[in-house]
């Protein structure tokens, strides 16, 4: 049997009161594909990707993270899905280290996998420092090393370069080209994650644009 | 249940609170600020409804300070947009609640380690000594249920745009009969309304209140924060 897509939306739709955000959207993405999705602001990317990453729930069609419906089985594709945000997702009032503790005990990970996770994004000497002294950057920093310290097999990340100065940009880059995972990320800056992708799927409207 | 995912988010909600002292000092001030306001409006002393007018003043206080305390429950999650963190998380949502809902009764019980002590001290110092285990127990059950209904209601109104007029529209009405349950159950402790059997009847009517919020909440959590 073959193995299921990384991720499917067959029709998928989401609307917001009246507004459709997705107006019926399809997509297979077989795993280990890097994806871009672009458009205009308001095209529907954000909605897609808190679609998949299980925070909202789809109004009609179907959506599948590596085959387990959503949001029917969302608790079984959660643990395989690492997400950014456009906010960090984290406590300012909470140390570096201590949001992840929490993210690693939400998500079941050993704690001894924190230090490596800082580490890998450049922020192993600020852990014990308050998020709330971060600048934008290293709080995007922090936030995609909460993104993976549960090593995803999807990667979901909303507009990820915004607010990093070259050396976060250069470290994100490099957790991205980090090989056996799907990625999809949202991007006003397609150019910047060229080597990376491997396509690229325009939204218009809340559909993907021919 | 995930004990460690629920130590965690107990464990995040104390450190918030004790590095930014935003609920339970403002609570504690509220009302002991009740309080004073009470007795000055009394003209001092005792009221004249008795004990049973001076316990139902400290709960009317103590679910006006709930109240104000359930204002900020997820206002962290709110301001800075975590709520998409914690429910892209594979844990269950009853859970979110229930590790909030202790949170919140700590809080309570924090103030009222003050606030009990003060109100005795303003309005019955010149009584009976209460039988204390059963007024523990009846505070005890109490704050559950307030907890219990107050972080449902709280996740309810957070999602909505005028959460500062839903909180209490949504809460006050169901935190009637739990008023009512405390109310008695502390007048009970205050000789001479003690009795053996009363007490276990009051002690039950606000453990059978707890223990339908604390369903409730366990199994309608997931719809009041996903929409």
């Amino acid at each position: 049997m073959p193995s299921p897509d990384a991720v499917a939306c067959n029709g998928l739709v989401r609307r917001f009161g009246e507004r459709a955000a997705l107006d019926g959207v399809d997509l297979h993405l077989a795993g280990g594909e890097f994806v871009l999705v672009t458009g205009p602001n308001g095209a529907g990317k954000t909605t897609l990707l808190r679609v998949l990453a299980t925070v909202i729930r789809p109004t009609a069609g179907g959506v599948a993270v590596a085959g387990h419906e959503l949001p029917r089985a969302a608790t079984k594709a959660r643990p395989l899905i690492g997400y950014v945000g456009h906010a960090s997702l984290t406590y300012p009032g909470l140390t570096a280290r201590e949001n992840l503790e929490l993210y690693a005990a939400l998500y079941g990970v050993p704690g001894e996998r924190i230090d490596s996770a800082l580490e890998r994004v450049g922020l192993d000497d600020r852990g014990r420092d308050s998020v709330a002294e971060f600048s934008r950057g290293m709080a995007q920093r922090l936030a995609v090393a909460r993104a993976v310290l549960h090593e995803p097999s999807l990667l979901l990340l909303d507009e990820p370069t915004a607010g990093l100065d070259s050396d976060g940009r250069e470290v994100l880059r490099e957790v991205l080209a980090e090989p056996g995972r799907t990625v999809i990320v949202s991007t006003h800056e397609p150019p910047w994650f060229e080597g990376l992708a491997t396509a690229e799927v325009r939204l218009a409207a809340g559909r993907v644009a021919a | 249940m995930n004990r460690r995912a629920f130590t965690a988010l107990v464990r995040k909600d104390l450190l918030l609170e004790l590095r930014g002292s935003e609920v339970v000092l403002g609570m504690l001030t509220f009302v002991v600020a009740a309080f004073v306001l009470f007795r000055f409006g009394l003209g001092g002393g005792r009221p004249a409804g008795g004990t049973r007018a001076a316990t139902g003043m400290l709960w009317v206080a103590i679910v006006f300070t709930a109240m104000l305390g359930l204002s900020r429950t997820f206002a962290h999650e709110r301001e800075h947009g975590i709520w998409d963190g914690l429910l892209a998380a594979p844990v269950d949502r009853a859970l979110l609640w229930l590790a909030r809902a202790c949170s919140t009764c700590l809080f309570l019980m924090a103030v009222q380690v003050v606030a009990l002590p003060a109100f005795w001290l303003f309005f019955l110092q010149s009584g009976p000594a209460p039988d204390y285990v059963v007024l523990v127990a009846a505070v005890a059950l109490a704050d559950i249920g307030i907890a219990a209904l107050g972080t449902l209601v709280a996740g309810l109104a957070s999602a909505g745009r005028a959460r500062e007029v839903l909180l209490p529209v949504l809460f006050l009405p169901f935190a009637i009969p739990l008023v009512l349950g405390a109310v008695s159950a502390t007048t009970g402790t205050i000789p001479p309304q003690t009795s053996g059997l009363h007490t276990v009847e009051r002690l039950g009517y606000l453990a059978l209140y707890d223990t339908v919020f604390v369903l409730f909440g366990w199994g309608l959590f997931e719809f009041v924060v996903e929409d």
